[in-house]
């Protein structure tokens, strides 16, 4: 647990220093860049509820990729997913205006619904033909993305609009803010406390985790490996789908073009920095979040591009992996090392 | 006439990064090397082949830029994949992302635009036009006036097949995949092996994404690979890594592409036509699903 702990800052504090490295580079300050990373997005309440709300996509799509990828099924479909569940809340937003208590589970239920038809769908291509989900989900996520381009931008477009995207949902589906906090952060947490109560507490959970480990072993013990795979790709599908129907529900409140941005990609990232560890993906996820809520308010005071968020993520999810991995090494090597020492006379 | 002229241009012009990438990609294939940032590489590839050529007003500088672009990311995955051991999966994945972020942040940073950017400055890779053959009717119009590339994929392609399986390189390369502990013990460093596959995969891909913002269209828009590097993954892995098999499913790859494109100028509209590669290629997993499964019926 300490080595966890020290091998994940230490990669962290790596990360930095390289970032520190490129803006010396480009001629910025990195101190002062930090600072204004940190200020925007952790300094006071008011910035931090933020980080916290733009935190929601990241985290509950990254749980769906840490279930799936420590489970066995490759699903890398959380983009698709994502766009299907946003799409799915939005139509009922649409066509139905219910008192807020019907309507918001009814959109949640919606987006889930969607996301996991979704991935329903790569599930099926797999048991049915053994296609891949691997690549399978990668092109049914271009084709998501296509599909609801379309959607937008000729049946459910909105006419007074000038660029593709449907009219406002329902108010009664909006997620209402608890002071400065949208209420979709607790719906986070609700998700993360239920996902690690069914993966670490329950049969089914132990089951789909000893199938990523060992398939074969899981088969000999009695496990349904087939419908534990179902299984898996349904719940991480939903997980992406209620990650798309909060973006709508709590953001925009419509579906915009380009609304699932980078979201389920970065998701996928933050599971891989978690390796597939659920509290470690809320941690790293928020951990993500407040750098790119940082990033555009240091936009405003210091001369970086917010873009330049990517990058540091991109170098973060590298050198976090390497670190955990070349620590173990390193870490194993030190304790041989002292076991060697007292063996010697 | 010009209609099947135009859609067999199309396929052409559809098929040569996917071919390209693909090629590239096959030679880690067989190193034993789960490579999935040709998608990045090409991505990286283009920028900076629109980056070079718009400086120096030169093509050939864009497509040694454009090189060198693929090759900065083939060394981050040769650092962390052979040298720290990390993961190929995470790598790739990684890397992709970097390539996304990385692109996005020079192109504001350098060209002081978001999303796309095209000016009259950057020279674009030239048509070659085959004197002789071009006069030939039907024949003349698809083989001659292609892009430098195009001439340079297919060249690639009978490259790469001798490359593989005909010289003691690629017996080396095989065996780094097979079985790279006999490779080992022969010898010859695994590792090495490896590196020296990443390194021509960087090449091949740097051309790809020249042949995407200096030939297919003269601009860079951010992520413009739009999942080719994904397709070219499928193609290597449906024919099981054979270079004649891959240009033969970059080809279909480029038809529907192209079929996409034509199918716009009906009336059915762009998202739908967009869809059409990534549905063939769903199509074509399902034919080898298939037939790796009578495959192990009849092992049985």
């Amino acid at each position: 647990m300490t080595r966890k702990i020290l091998s994940g800052v230490l990669g962290v504090v790596i990360a930095f220093l390289v970032g520190a490295l490129i803006m010396l580079l480009e001629g910025y300050e990195p101190l002062a860049t930090y600072g204004a990373l940190a200020q925007f997005s952790l300094g006071g309440i008011g910035p931090f509820a933020t980080t916290l709300k733009n935190s929601v996509p990241l985290v509950l799509t990254g749980l769906s990729a840490a279930i799936a990828f420590a489970s066995g099924p490759v699903n890398l479909g959380q983009p698709g997913q994502l766009v299907f569940g946003a799409l799915a809340a939005t139509l009922g937003g649409l066509y139905f205006s219910l008192p807020p208590a019907l309507e918001i589970p009814l959109l949640l239920l919606l987006a889930i619904a969607g996301g996991a038809l979704w991935s329903a769908l790569a599930g099926l291509l797999r048991q049915a033909f053994g296609m891949s989900e691997f690549i399978v989900t990668l092109m049914l996520n271009m084709i998501a993305d296509f599909f609801t381009a379309w959607a937008i931008a000729y049946p459910f477009m909105d006419r007074k609009a000038f660029s593709p995207m449907t009219p406002p949902i329902a108010q009664s589906g909006w997620m209402p803010d608890i002071g400065p906090l949208s209420s979709s952060v607790l719906l986070m947490f609700a998700a993360v406390a239920a996902m690690w109560f069914v993966v670490q507490r329950w049969r089914a959970g132990y089951e789909w985790r000893i199938t990523g480990q060992n398939s074969l072993f899981a088969r000999l013990g009695g496990c349904d490996v087939r419908g534990n795979f179902m299984a898996v790709m349904l719940v991480t599908g939903a997980l992406a789908g209620l990650a798309g129907g909060l973006v709508v529900m709590a953001g925009p409140h419509r579906f915009i073009k380009g609304l699932g941005a980078n979201y389920a990609w970065d998701g996928i990232m933050i599971a891989i920095m978690a390796n597939n560890g659920l509290l470690e993906t809320l941690i790293y996820g928020v951990f993500v979040a407040a750098i790119q809520t940082g990033a555009l308010g240091m936009e405003l005071i210091t001369n970086v591009p917010s873009e330049i968020a990517q990058v540091l993520q991109a170098i973060l999810v590298l050198v976090i992996v390497a670190t955990r991995e070349y620590a173990a090494v390193a870490f194993d090597r030190l304790a041989a090392r002292r076991q060697a020492r007292r063996r010697a006379p | 006439m010009n209609i099947v002229v135009g859609l067999i241009t199309g396929m052409i012009a559809g098929a040569t990064p996917i071919l390209l990438a693909a090629l590239g990609g096959m030679l880690t294939f067989y190193a034993g090397i789960f490579n999935i940032a040709m998608e990045g590489m090409m991505l990286m590839a283009a920028f900076a082949a629109v980056l070079g050529s718009f400086v120096f007003h030169s093509w050939v500088i864009g497509l040694l830029f454009a090189v060198a672009g693929a090759m900065i990311l083939a060394l981050i995955f040769i650092f962390f994949s052979v040298t720290l051991d990390t993961d190929e999966f995470v790598t790739g994945i990684a890397l992709n992302l970097f390539a996304v972020g990385s692109t996005t942040y020079l192109l504001r940073q350098i060209f002081k635009v978001k999303g796309v950017f095209t000016s009259k400055l950057i020279d674009s890779i030239p048509n070659i036009r085959i004197p002789l053959v071009e006069k030939i009717p039907l024949l003349g119009p698809v083989v001659s006036g292609r892009n430098l590339i195009v001439y340079l994929a297919v060249v690639a392609t009978i490259f790469c097949y001798y490359l593989v399986f005909k010289t003691r390189f690629g017996l080396r390369l095989r065996a780094a995949g097979y079985n790279a502990n006999s490779l080992d013990s022969s010898g010859v460093r695994t590792s090495r092996m490896r590196i020296q596959s990443l390194l021509l995969c960087a090449v091949f891909c740097g051309l790809a994404g020249a042949f995407l913002s200096l030939g297919y269209v003269t601009l860079f828009a951010e992520n413009m690979t739009a999942g080719r590097g994904w397709i070219s993954l499928a193609a290597i892995i449906l024919v099981d890594g054979h270079p004649y098999g891959i240009a033969l499913i970059s080809l279909l790859f480029g038809f529907f592409d192209g079929l996409g494109l034509f199918l716009q100028s009906y009336g059915v509209s762009s998202q739908f036509t967009s869809m059409v590669p990534y549905i063939a290629t769903l199509g074509a997993l399902y034919v080898y699903a298939r037939r790796n499964r009578e495959r192990e019926r009849k092992a049985l």
